[in-house]
């Protein structure tokens, strides 16, 4: 749908992305604390985003889901830098990435059902710290207390879950 | 350039990923990033797992009128912004626009040999991000830190506790690290560094503790 957005300005495929993807992004701006105008204010930015850097989306990069979180990242770190006046010091959404070698490069049609599968194939406790750190913006030390466990704890069932992770999946990064 | 040696740790790099990095710390990462082919792709490992869960979310009710605000504002797209005109630096690793243009604007000599240009602030925890640039052979004053420090080397190199730091490599200095770095014979070093605090000096020689403490 992007590339059609890319290639003929596909107001459909827009529509169509807008009604799956905008209401996720409301909702995880909403668990990360913005009031639901300001989610729904996002949600909206987020895939307008997404129709003027269609041209730029690399299916072999990165899947819808991934690029459209990485967006919607990035315009929230946006907005809570305006509110707390940060000094800017540059656009976090041009990240300097290394470009991936080709054989590095995801294959993008797979790859979110191998990503969600191998999230499930996590011990249960290290797939719910995951889960809930990127739902936060809080610090480790945050997150371990309303858990009720050790900082250590948190931050090594973290590592575990990203070596797991890259076992699984390395081939896809 | 050979890869780096020295990586942030992972937690670290899903705190990039997830969004929970400060301003200053991310943007130091994100220089370790431009040189670290593994570490970009970690990053892009916990950004998939970021898109798998933002698919699994309960989708929330957009207002009524969202998707036609969208398209009305599509015919009205944003004036484009000029890029910074700042020429990448020959000896540097690859950093954003901004850090140079902090480097040929705000530079400020501390001593002989030592300059500071402040990157960025954050006014409300007090988090900076600076250059500092320290001539060959000389060495920062023993000092330790508050709070996570974290460093990349963009150009030139330093020897701590043993170990020598090239462009691209980064480390993460806290209250446990008491360090007294210093530059090879080499050349000049630059290295990009946030924290919370000001350098905490262990014993005060002087010479670059004050300018420090006023970037």
């Amino acid at each position: 749908m992007i590339e059609a957005i890319a290639a003929r300005g596909d107001r459909g495929a827009f529509a169509a992305l807008f009604g799956h993807f905008a209401p996720r992004v409301k909702s995880y701006m909403l668990r990360l604390g913005a009031d639901p105008r300001l989610a729904d204010e996002l949600a909206q930015e987020t895939l307008l985003a997404v129709w003027r850097k269609a041209a730029a989306f690399d299916p072999a990069k990165a899947a819808p889901s991934t690029w459209i979180f990485t967006i919607a990242r990035n315009l929230r770190i946006d907005a809570a830098r305006r509110a707390r006046r940060v000094e800017p010091a540059d656009d976090p959404s041009d990240a300097a990435d290394a470009e991936p070698a080709p054989d590095e490069a995801l294959v993008a049609a797979q790859s979110e059902t191998r990503v969600r599968q191998a999230l499930a194939s996590l011990p249960l406790e290290q797939a719910e710290v995951v889960r809930l750190s990127f739902f936060s913006d809080k610090p480790h030390s945050e997150i371990a207390a309303e858990l009720r466990l050790p900082l250590g704890t948190v931050k090594s069932r973290l590592r575990l879950a990203m070596r797991r992770l890259r076992d699984l999946l390395g081939d896809l990064a | 350039m050979t890869p780096p040696t020295h990586h942030p740790s992972d937690e670290t790099l899903l705190d990039f990923a997830r969004g929970a990095l400060s301003p200053g710390r991310s943007l130091v990462l994100r220089a370790h990033l431009g040189a670290c082919p593994a570490c970009s792709a970690s990053v892009r490992l916990a950004e998939a797992v970021g898109g798998a869960l933002l698919s699994e979310l309960a989708p929330a009710d957009m207002a009524p009128d969202a998707l036609d605000q969208a398209l009305a504002r599509i015919e009205r797209p944003p004036a484009p912004v000029a890029a910074p005109g700042v020429r990448p630096r020959d000896n540097w690793i690859r950093v954003p626009a901004d850090v140079l243009t902090a480097a040929a604007r705000r530079k400020r000599w501390a001593a002989p040999g030592v300059w500071v240009a402040p990157v960025t602030r954050d006014r409300r925890t007090g988090e900076r991000s600076y250059l500092l640039g320290v001539g060959r052979g000389i060495a920062v004053p023993r000092h330790t830190h508050r709070g996570v420090e974290m460093v990349c080397v963009l150009t030139g190199a330093y020897d701590d506790r043993g170990d020598q730091h090239h462009p691209g490599d980064f480390a993460e200095n806290d209250e446990a690290v008491e360090h007294r770095p210093r530059v090879t014979r080499d050349g000049e070093c630059v290295c990009l560094i946030a924290a919370d605090n000001a350098l905490v000096a262990r014993d005060l020689i002087g010479w670059i503790m004050q300018p420090l403490v006023r970037i």
